[in-house]
Parts: C-alpha cells; structure tokens; sequence
C-alpha cells in the first residue's frame, strides 16, 4: 500500500494532465491509466465508490456535449439551426462545439476517477494523518464526514422505502419533505450518538498544551505581512522585490505559527507508515508526467474548432503520461513477490472455507 | 424507594458503589432513576434489565459520567467506581476504568478500518506507538479478531461490528465494561458470538461486565447477579439471578415454566432444566406417549382454527399467494423459485439466517424490488408492476428500523399521513382514533413520534402502515429491541387482527415470537423455501427450536404455556 501523500500527488498530477489537454487521445490514455491503477489497487477492501466511473461518463459525457452544443454556436460543420429568438440556444448548432463539449465531459470523468481512486485506496486515518498536525481536529471532523457519507447514503435509501410503502408519491421538491426530514433528524441523532461515543473513549481527555499567545500573535503577525505585501505589490510596482520579501515572509511566520501549534497537538501515530521504494517510484512516474503536462502544452493541446479533424499524437508524450501507471505496476509486483500479510490471511481463509 | 439485596461475592472488593442515586433529565418532571443503591464486585458479570424506560441505558451511562456530563441534569447520591467518582471528574477521565458499548455499533465508528477503529483511542490518548501496537494486538487476540484487522467496517456482519465496538473500549485497558443492549440489533448467531466474547473476557481477563438487554433467555446463563430495575416505582433489585427472577413477572419461557412448576432452584439454562423436566415426564408419561409424534395434546387444542380469539378457519385457498419467485442482485441469485401461500387469518412466520433474502422477499412484494420473474397475487390480482404506493394500500409493511417512517410532530398526524397519500382522509377504513386506542396509543396522540420508547414507537410505525386496513401484513423483525411486555402486546394485537381475516407474513429471528403466534413457519435458506410447515417443526431443530421445545424433546411442545396445559393435563 502506498502512503496516502504519494496517492494524493498521483491524484492532482493526473488532475492537471487530464486539464493540460483536450485531446481525445491523450484523454483516453489517462482515463485508461486511472482505471487499470482503480482496478488494481482499488479491491474490495476499499471505501466502495459512490458512483462508478463509467456512470459518471455516461452522465457527464452527453451532457456536456449537450450543453456545450447547445449553447457556443461555432464551428464549420452546421448540423442544424436553433431560432435565433432562443436566448442563449438560439443559432447553429454544430458538430465542433458537441465535440468539445463530450471532450469536456471525457476530462471531468478522468478527473472524477482518479479522486475516486483515491477515495478508494485511502483509509479514512491516513486522510487524517494528511493534515497538519495544527488542524488534527478538522482532520478528524473530515473523517468523520467521509464516513458519514456512505451511512447517511443508506439512510436515504432505507427512508424512501419506508415512506414509498406509505403510498408516499416523489412528484414535486415538496414531496421531499417526508424524506428529508427524517434523514436530517437521523443524522443529527447519529451524530449526538457518535459525540457520544467519542466522549466515552477519552476523545479530549488529553488536553493540549497551551500557549496561544505566543501562537496567535505569530499568526496575526504573517497575515498583517502576506496583506501588507500583497498590497504592495498591487499598488507599488516600483517596490515588488520587497513586497515579495515581505509576503514570503508573512508565509514563513504563518507556517511557523502552525508548527508550533501542532507541537502543542497531543496525539500519537499508531503504525506509521514507512516510505517504501514502490512510493518513491510513484513520486518518480508523477514527476515524468507533471514535467510533460508542464512543459509539453503545444503538444499536448487540441481544439475541434473551426473544423473537426483527427487528434495529433506525440507517442512519446503519450508514454511518459503513462508514468501514472507505477502505481499499478508496483501492486502488482508486489503481489507477484509473495503474499504479503493480508494474502496470508485471505488464504487462510480460503483454506478454511468448505 | 429502592430496595437493595445484595447476593454473590460479597467477599470481593466491590468495583461500583451507588448510593441513593436519584438522577431527572433536563426538562422532565419525573426521575429516570429514583434512589437507587446498589454494589457490583470486582470481576462480576452483571445484567441490568428491566422493561423500556426503567432506566437500564440512564444507569450505565452514570457509570461512566455520560450522565449529568453529556446529558445535562439533575443528580442526587452518590456513585464511586473504583476510587474515581464518574460525576465529578466525567466520562474522559473515566474512558480509562469503564469501556462502553452501545447498542448500534455502526454509530460508534469515527474510522473506517477494524485496527485504525481500535487505535483511534489510543491515538488521542496521545499512548506512545510502542505500546499502541501491544495493546491493538492484545485486544484483536482476545476478541478473535486478528483475521479482520485489514476490513472495512462497513464488509462486516453485525456481530463482528460489535466485537470492534468492545476491542475499541478495550483498548484503553479499563477494568469495567457497560454495555448497553448490544446484542439487540444482532441475528442469534452473531449475539451468541458477541456474548461468548464477553463471557471469555470476564472469565480470562477478570473484568467486570455491566450489561444492559431485555432477552434475558440469551444472557442469563452467564451472569453472576442480576439487576432489575422496575417501571414506573423505579424499584431495584440486585441479587444473583433466581432471587430476581422469582419476584418478577415477565420473564424467559423456561423460567416461566420453572416458576409455574415450582421448580427450585430455578433453572436458568435448558441444561439446568432438564432434570426438572424429566422428572415431570416421568410423572405425565401417559400423556407424553398419548401426544408423541401426532398433533394432539395442548398445542394442537391451541392450533385449531377456532381459537380463544375466535380465529376463522383457514381458507387454504389463499389469498396471498407467490409462485416461482425469483430475484437476483448484480447477478448473484438472492431468491430461487420461493413459493408462499397465506390464507386469510393466516399468521406465517419467515425465518432464516442472515442473508438468506427474507426482507429481499417482502421488498419484492411491495414492490420495492423488481423480481426477475415470478408471480405474486392477492385475491387473484397480481401486485407485479404495480407501484410501490398503489400496492401498499392492500399490503402494510412495517420495514426493521420503524423510526424511518416517523417524521410528524405528532401521533396521531403519522397516520392522517398515510390517509392523505392514498386519498383516503375524508373516509379512512380504519377511524384512526380507534386505531390508536387498540394500539395502546391512545393517550399519546399529541406526542412527538421519536421520543415514545421502541415498543411505542413501533406501534406508531405499525398504526402508520395499517391505517388503510390493508388485507396483509408484512413484518419484518417487529420485536427487535422490545422487551417482554411490548412483545406480548404485539402478539396480542397481532392475533385481533387475524381474527378479523388479515394475513401476516413474519420475518423474524426471535423462535419463542413465533413459537407464541405463527400458524406455520418456513425456513428460507439460500434464497430457497427449505421448510413449510406447522411451528412444531421447530421442535426438532437445532437452530431454531425454542427454549421449551429444547427441554421437552419429542412433545410438541414450543411455549411455556403449552408445557403447563400438556403437563397439567
């Protein structure tokens, strides 16, 4: 398993390659690249996904291009004509912006897939152990909503049942109302239980150690620097070197602020996670196709318009968005290596089933 | 005024200490607990029962100071555990002596994954990782849950949910564990598993275990003193469990039988009860050879069509019939070829392990899922195709969690609810008045729905899904979370609505529910009806015969009323 940092680079290099292009082909290499790495390293024992990727394309493709064709009326090829008195739909209606628009929605749906891959490959702690130790309070309050989310999901499933098999008809947005309602007094239930519960294990017994003076002057001490700088900047064009001193400054006093806060964090680690040489790998592919995404844009750019015409592809470009894949390659070596410790106990548990 | 009898192990140290405890929660008039004394030993295991309402949950959480911290509140007395006092210095500080368990484990998860769950304690508790891993391995030891440390949460059955619930309070080393109802959301399986866990813990470890449950037939076995809290007087008992248990009135058929009979000591497991039991053979063999392998003797007068509450005789016809249902979910079959058959007046029990599609069957004939084929008529009608809303008119379904229909400020608006969605307000079937007054429910009409007790609050959800007289029922699990009381009333209630014609279809795990009410039970297995027949085929098994069925070998035998008639006989 890879560290939860490493995922989180692989997800936004795969986020600015997949917005560096409009390409379909290079398009097409990620979106394959993010369901080979979710179809390897995304097994069952992970979060299950909300919404798979392909029924977010099927979604989001066609209504972008839709949308897209709908409302830009440029392009050569005219397929037909909307009434000009149409606000905004009004015009031609052509094969080029329904192109772009479906290309559009292929983007969305490489970039909803990697985050879901992310999603799926990062235990909730690991999300938490992601923030700053300064905010290890919010870091939990974010874990607790991602496990909100999947309980508060069957919630709504489990009340629109039960008010269905009251002759309960969704019609109109007031027909909601049966359903929202005890869906939000559930939650708010859930949540007392779980405050609760939190409370009984010791959650806050240990108080932080406290110096806030020292720490909130330092902090409003870099933001009165990043504004006075900024401002500067805006308004002094004579003076920018400064301004960007003293901004960079503001910046350095406000990280300080943070790390002294989160040494004030009382909190351990239960087993943290060793780099492994599958991360650096992983930190190795995303730096390849981050350089590329960066520095390749003429080659990786594409626009259907005026006139629709076949994608240019660079198979160079196309390799090096390959460096993405490392997180695949590495499962599965790792897996050809030997079972590890997870394998050992599903074979165990095949053996001892009949 | 409470009363105190204090019984086994007085020689160990006592672990709690309550004095005259008197607690009222914010904005009531009327004290959840009122003067209650009691001690509980170091190393015992204890089981707090009592009807809904009496105050199991409010005590267990003045254990560990949830009560007045987390709650607001008046207190009166006082309470020690071990040297610590849970009033003044409050639930954090006491996470370290007393571990708590709630009765839905899903609730009490922050995390995702069974270690991180376990370690999350720790974490905070800012433990040096060192020892943070010896306590996380000792602790999934104990409970056997080594196997599962990689899983999802949310891939687990209920009872190993639970199990992570206690290995997370555990982790924190405490010397006293309360629990409160945790096994009334679990199959029989997964409770016996969860109740083995805590038995093993008491008996290897020494901790002492504080357990809030009304099925006192699972438990009682285990436990060393039994405290009882009664409602309205607030009255406790604290004594070793047959102390309690003759002085109180509902209690498990085998101690109701065992009271019936005189038994002394009263037994508390079949085991214990058996040497009773064959002595009272002994006595009444004629009869026993006279019943043996027929359907003579009580339960077959119990049976008749023609019953007490003036039951109308089968129409084997059927007015609820499925045929050759199937129904499957991403490709994997839930239901294979299930075929049913329910008269009018016709109480079916449905029982089965986990999984084996019992509430996938009754969503199908709501409409709710789409079988892949099959037919489902009522009066010769079929309800396939038909909408959710339109079939729910004839077919009420009370579904497991009854809080998911609940969303009105008040009773008696629940039902004008369901009258408005099928059109039927200006000339409902059933006056919902009526309704009320036979569901006991009466005097709650004003009341907000989701602050009544579960067993009111299920007769709300049941007024709900029942107040267009529909001709079927469907229940699925009705007595989950209920005590005796409001499972006798559900029967009550359930055996006047047969007596005016409905067909009731029973999901249930509870054996001694249908025991007491089913015409015909079926087992479904796999997907598959496995058995239809009469409840008596529960005697003979292993799984599902009830607590008298077990004592009684070879009777038919499955109440303890049946055993007093058959034996009196």
């Amino acid at each position: 398993m890879l560290d939860a940092r490493v995922w989180l680079l692989w997800a936004l290099t795969t986020l600015v390659a997949a917005s560096s292009t409009r390409s379909p082909l290079y398009v097409i290499v990620l979106l394959l690249t993010t369901t080979v790495v979710g179809g390897t390293c995304a097994t069952g024992e992970g979060r299950r996904a909300p919404l798979s990727p392909l029924r977010f394309a099927v979604v989001a493709v066609p209504l972008s291009a839709l949308f897209n064709g709908l409302t830009v009326h440029f392009g050569d090829t005219v397929l037909f004509h909307l009434p000009s008195w149409l606000p905004l739909l009004g015009g031609a209606i052509t094969l080029e912006a329904l192109a772009f628009g479906a290309l559009n929605g292929l983007t969305l749906t490489v970039i909803f897939s990697a985050f879901s891959v992310f999603n799926q490959v990062t235990p909730v702690r690991d999300l938490i152990q992601l923030t700053p130790r300064a905010f290890h309070e919010g870091g939990v309050v974010l874990s607790i909503a991602l496990t909100f989310i999947p309980q508060t999901t069957r919630s709504l499933k489990r009340i629109r049942e039960a008010q269905a098999v009251r002759g309960h008809r969704v019609e109109g947005i007031r027909d909601w109302l049966p359903i929202v309602v005890p869906l939000l007094v559930s939650g708010l239930e859930r949540a007392m239980g779980l405050a609760e519960a939190m409370v009984a294990r010791g959650y806050g017994a240990v108080t932080d150690e406290d110096h806030p003076l020292r720490t909130q002057g330092l902090l409003a001490l870099g933001l009165l620097a990043l504004l006075a700088g900024w401002l500067t900047y805006l308004f002094r064009a004579a003076w920018r070197i400064s301004a960007v001193v003293t901004m960079a400054a503001g910046a350095g006093i406000i990280g300080l602020a943070l790390w002294l806060t989160g040494r004030r964090v009382q909190h351990t680690v239960y087993r943290a996670r060793s780099w492994t040489s599958g991360d650096t790998l992983t930190v190795l592919g995303c730096a390849l196709t981050l350089t590329v995404a960066l520095t390749q844009r003429e080659t990786l750019y594409y626009s259907p318009y005026p006139q629709l015409s076949l994608p240019p592809f660079d198979p160079l470009v196309g390799t090096a968005l390959l460096g993405l894949l490392v997180p695949a390659i590495v499962t599965v070596a790792k897996e050809d290596r030997g079972p590890d410790a997870r394998g050992t106990q599903q074979a165990e548990a095949l053996d001892e089933a009949p | 005024m409470s009363t105190t009898t204090n019984g086994a192990n007085l020689t160990l140290a006592p672990s709690i200490q309550v004095r005259n405890l008197s607690y009222t929660y914010p904005g009531s008039s009327e004290p959840a607990l009122s003067d209650v004394t009691l001690e509980i030993a170091d190393g015992e295991f204890v089981l707090v029962a009592g009807p809904s309402g009496a105050g199991k949950s409010t005590l267990l959480r003045c254990l560990n100071g949830l009560v007045p911290h987390f709650t607001g509140g008046t207190v009166q007395g006082d309470i020690s555990v071990g040297e610590h006092d849970p009033v003044d210095e409050g639930p954090q500080t006491l996470s370290r002596v007393v571990g708590f368990v709630f009765q839905d484990p899903e609730a009490q998860f922050v995390v995702d994954r069974v270690e991180d769950e376990i370690a999350f304690a720790l974490e905070n508790a800012a433990v040096p990782p060192t020892e943070m891993r010896l306590r996380v391995e000792e602790v999934l030891h104990l409970l056997d849950l080594a196997p599962l440390r990689d899983r999802q949460l949310d891939t687990l059955s209920g009872g190993e949910k639970q199990k992570v619930a206690i290995a997370a309070a555990l982790a924190l080393r405490p010397q006293i564990l309360a629990l409160d109802e945790p096994t009334s959301q679990l199959d029989p399986q997964s409770a016996e598993d969860v109740l083995q866990a805590l038995v093993r813990l008491n008996h290897d470890m020494g901790l002492t275990i504080v357990l809030a449950e009304h099925r006192l037939e699972r438990v009682l076995p285990y436990v060393d003193r039994l405290i009882y809290l009664s409602d309205p007087d607030h009255h406790v008992l604290s004594a070793p469990p047959r102390e309690v248990l003759k002085q109180v009135e509902l209690t498990p058929p085998l101690v109701e039988l065992g009271k019936g009979l005189g038994w002394d000591p009263l037994p508390l497991t079949v085991k214990e009860g058996r040497r009773f039991a064959s002595r009272a053979r002994r006595r009444r063999q004629d009869f026993i050879h006279g019943t043996r392998g027929g359907n003579g003797g009580a339960r077959a007068d119990k049976a008749a069509p023609t019953s007490a509450v003036g039951r109308p005789e089968l129409d084997r016809d059927g007015a609820f019939t499925i045929e050759n249902l199937h129904f499957a979910y991403n490709g994997k079959p839930i239901l294979q070829g299930v075929d049913v058959q329910i008269a009018p007046g016709e109480l079916v029990a449905l029982m089965g392990r986990n999984g084996s599609g019992k509430t996938t069957l009754l969503k199908c004939v709501v409409g709710l899922l789409k079988p892949e084929r099959g037919r489902i008529k009522m009066n010769g009608g079929s309800l396939v195709g038909q909408r959710t809303a339109e079939i729910s008119k004839k077919v009420g379904y009370l579904p497991q969690e009854p809080s998911d229909l609940l969303f009105a400020d008040s009773v008696g608006e629940e039902l004008a609810i369901t009258l408005r969605n099928h059109d039927l307000l200006d000339r409902p079937p059933i006056a919902p008045d009526d309704l009320l007054a036979r569901l006991d429910l009466g005097n709650l009409k004003a009341s907000y729905p989701r602050d009544l007790s579960a067993g009111q609050r299920q007769r709300v959800a049941l007024g709900a899904v029942t107040v267009t007289k529909p001709r079927l029922l469907l229940l699925d699990e009705p007595t989950r979370g209920l005590d005796y009381r409001a499972k006798r009333e559900l029967v009550d209630l359930l055996r006047e609505w047969q007596a005016e014609g409905a067909s009731i279809l029973l999901v249930t795990h509870d054996v001694e529910l249908v025991a007491q009410a089913a015409d015909r039970v079926m087992l479904l297995s796999q997907g598959e009806i496995i058995a239809d027949a009469a409840p008596e085929v529960l005697t003979t098994s292993p799984l599902f015969a009830p607590q008298v069925a077990r004592l009684f070998p070879g009777t038919d035998w499955l109440t303890a009323e049946d055993a007093l008639e058959g034996l009196e006989a």
